[in-house]
């Protein structure tokens, strides 16, 4: 029964009972104009009866295989609008033979597509961090300068690498959400992301006396590659590290169908104004603690990619609050 | 105190290994990964300051061999790659701290210090030995509040012997640490960079334990 499986023959085979059926009609609308115009002659009713039946049964056979012979079409721009959101990376299943090529080129189409974004990702990646080695070696340039009592010419070269660090780190972060982006249907479990996050805390503030709690039930996912859950939740629990004086706390909750992970710190807060102000790109709140304010913007940024927020409080053990929102 | 630069950028491998020298370190470079995994196999060093886009041998891969072959050296990662599943991967691999270019000198001596002193199991960023104070933050030595003017080698084997407190340290573990490659190491050298801190800080200050090494003796 291959044949069925095919466009043509659905059209043709369509096609051909609706004209079936559009002969007994045309045969009952004939005869009821000519028996108005010859009252003489009889019309059987059975027989009109029967006739009409069978050509509504035709009618309906026909437009029902017409709808059947076009509904992969339905299906294909229902595939293409989940390609487009991201919730499919193909388009799939089986099709009519005269629109299982199409498919076929579609899909080619998306893999080229996502290599060449693919490869024009990691480009970008490659010349952000060739960057960062020689900004390296002028940043230690300027130390020496500054040695050398040339305060000035220091100054300006600190300054500038400074400037060109954040802007790098900033574009940097973004072509990894925007290639991570693209990976569909990606669930990260939260605790995984939360331990291992920690860990590195842990060991990176190991000299100084401070208390990481960790508060995440096992059965929290949030939809949104690993990655990019640890560069937001890392970024957040760094900066806490940075402010608190001696307890950071990281807890999940789920609130309807959304997760949301509050990291609180014990240090000094920050001022309510302030609060949407370090969430703008670029800004620092306080320049004593290094890189804090590009590390919000970043969480922000992500957190909008995937359909979250993110929002600073007041938290319930006297420092900051950072809440973050993504959908579960 | 010894440590290895792996790097495989010349001008950040140059500034590295002057300030670290200059900051009394003994320092080796390797500028590919064969060489640094040489090097931290064959010789004795207090901490790593290792690169992670090294050529022919990756960093994390290095640091991974040299975890699973029992090195247990403290690891500074120093790298281009900063976003942090790469820095959840590094530390899981067995680094100790983890920075990202570019970086501030001050702040990686200050880490590498902090590195260096946890892993001989200090807690002081001071390090105290009765009257003797040495301070890794300046490389200054003072005995009863009055400073003490070492050379180069001389506070390095001050500086690793107090970093191991009450340890009996041995003249070829010394050796080991107060000279980068291709020194010429005559153990007699040691010998005599403990007659002058002796002499510098009085004859009780280091102990011998005769035919086992040395110790730092406080009263």
């Amino acid at each position: 029964m291959n044949w069925l499986r095919s466009f043509r023959w659905r059209i043709l085979l369509g096609a051909f009972f609706w004209t079936l059926g559009l002969i007994p009609v045309g045969h009952l609308v004939f005869m009821a104009v000519h028996h108005r115009t010859r009252p003489r002659m009889e019309l059987l009713p059975v027989a009109a009866g029967t006739s009409l039946v069978f050509a509504l049964f035709c009618l309906l056979a026909g437009i029902l295989l017409i709808r059947a012979a076009l509904s992969p079409f339905t299906r294909l721009r229902r595939q293409l609008t989940g390609v487009r959101e991201g919730s499919r990376p193909r388009i799939e299943g089986t099709y009519p033979i005269e629109v299982q090529p199409l498919v076929k080129d579609l899909n080619s189409l998306l893999e080229h597509r996502e290599r060449l974004l693919r490869r024009a990702l990691a480009k970008a990646g490659d010349l952000a961090h060739g960057l960062k080695t020689p900004l390296a070696v002028l940043a230690q340039e300027a130390e020496r300068a500054q040695a050398a009592d040339q305060q000035e010419l220091a100054a300006i070269i600190s300054l500038q690498v400074e400037r060109m660090r954040r802007q790098v780190d900033y574009h940097l972060a973004h072509a990894r959400a925007a290639g991570s982006g693209d990976t569909p249907g990606t669930r990260c479990h939260v605790l995984t992301a939360v331990e291992g996050l920690v860990r590195t805390l842990r060991r990176i503030y190991a000299a100084g006396a401070l208390a990481i709690r960790v508060d995440v039930p096992s059965d929290h996912f949030v939809r949104c590659p690993r990655q990019d859950v640890e560069e937001m939740l890392g970024n957040l629990l760094d900066n806490a590290c940075k402010w608190a004086s001696c307890t950071v706390t990281i807890q999940s909750l789920r609130q309807n169908s959304d997760i949301v992970v509050n990291v609180d710190d014990d240090g000094p807060g920050l001022h309510p104004s302030m609060r949407d102000l370090v969430l703008e790109r670029g800004v620092r709140a306080d320049e004593a603690a290094p890189g804090s304010g590009l590390g919000l913007a970043i969480v922000r940024d992500l957190a909008e990619l995937y359909q979250g927020t993110i929002s600073l409080e007041q938290s319930p053990v006297g420092g900051l609050r950072a809440r973050l929102r993504l959908p579960g | 105190m010894r440590v290895l630069v792996a790097e495989d950028e010349p001008s950040l491998a140059r500034q590295l290994t002057l300030t670290l020298r200059r900051a009394g370190y003994a320092v080796d470079h390797a500028a590919d990964g064969e060489r640094a995994d040489l090097l931290g196999n064959d010789e004795r060093y207090d901490a790593v300051v290792l690169d992670l886009g090294l050529p022919k041998i990756d960093g994390l891969t290095l640091l991974r061999r040299w975890r699973e072959a029992g090195q247990s050296m403290p690891v500074l990662v120093l790298t281009a790659r900063a976003s942090w599943h790469e820095k959840v991967l590094g530390i899981d691999s067995g680094a100790d701290d983890y920075m990202a270019k570019p970086f501030r000198m001050e702040e990686l001596l200050a880490r590498l210090r902090a590195l260096i002193r946890r892993s001989s199991g200090q807690i002081n960023p001071e390090l105290r030995c009765g009257s003797l104070v040495l301070d890794p933050r300046t490389g200054k030595v003072t005995q009863e509040g009055a400073e003490v003017k070492l050379t180069g080698h001389e506070f390095r084997v001050l500086s690793y012997l107090m970093h191991h407190g009450r340890r009996l340290v041995s003249q070829t573990e010394l050796t080991e640490h107060i000279y980068s490659q291709g020194f010429d190491r005559d153990s007699n050298t040691v010998e005599v960079f403990i007659a002058r801190l002796r002499r510098k800080l009085g004859f009780s200050s280091i102990e011998t334990v005769r035919g086992r090494g040395y110790r730092m003796n406080a009263s």
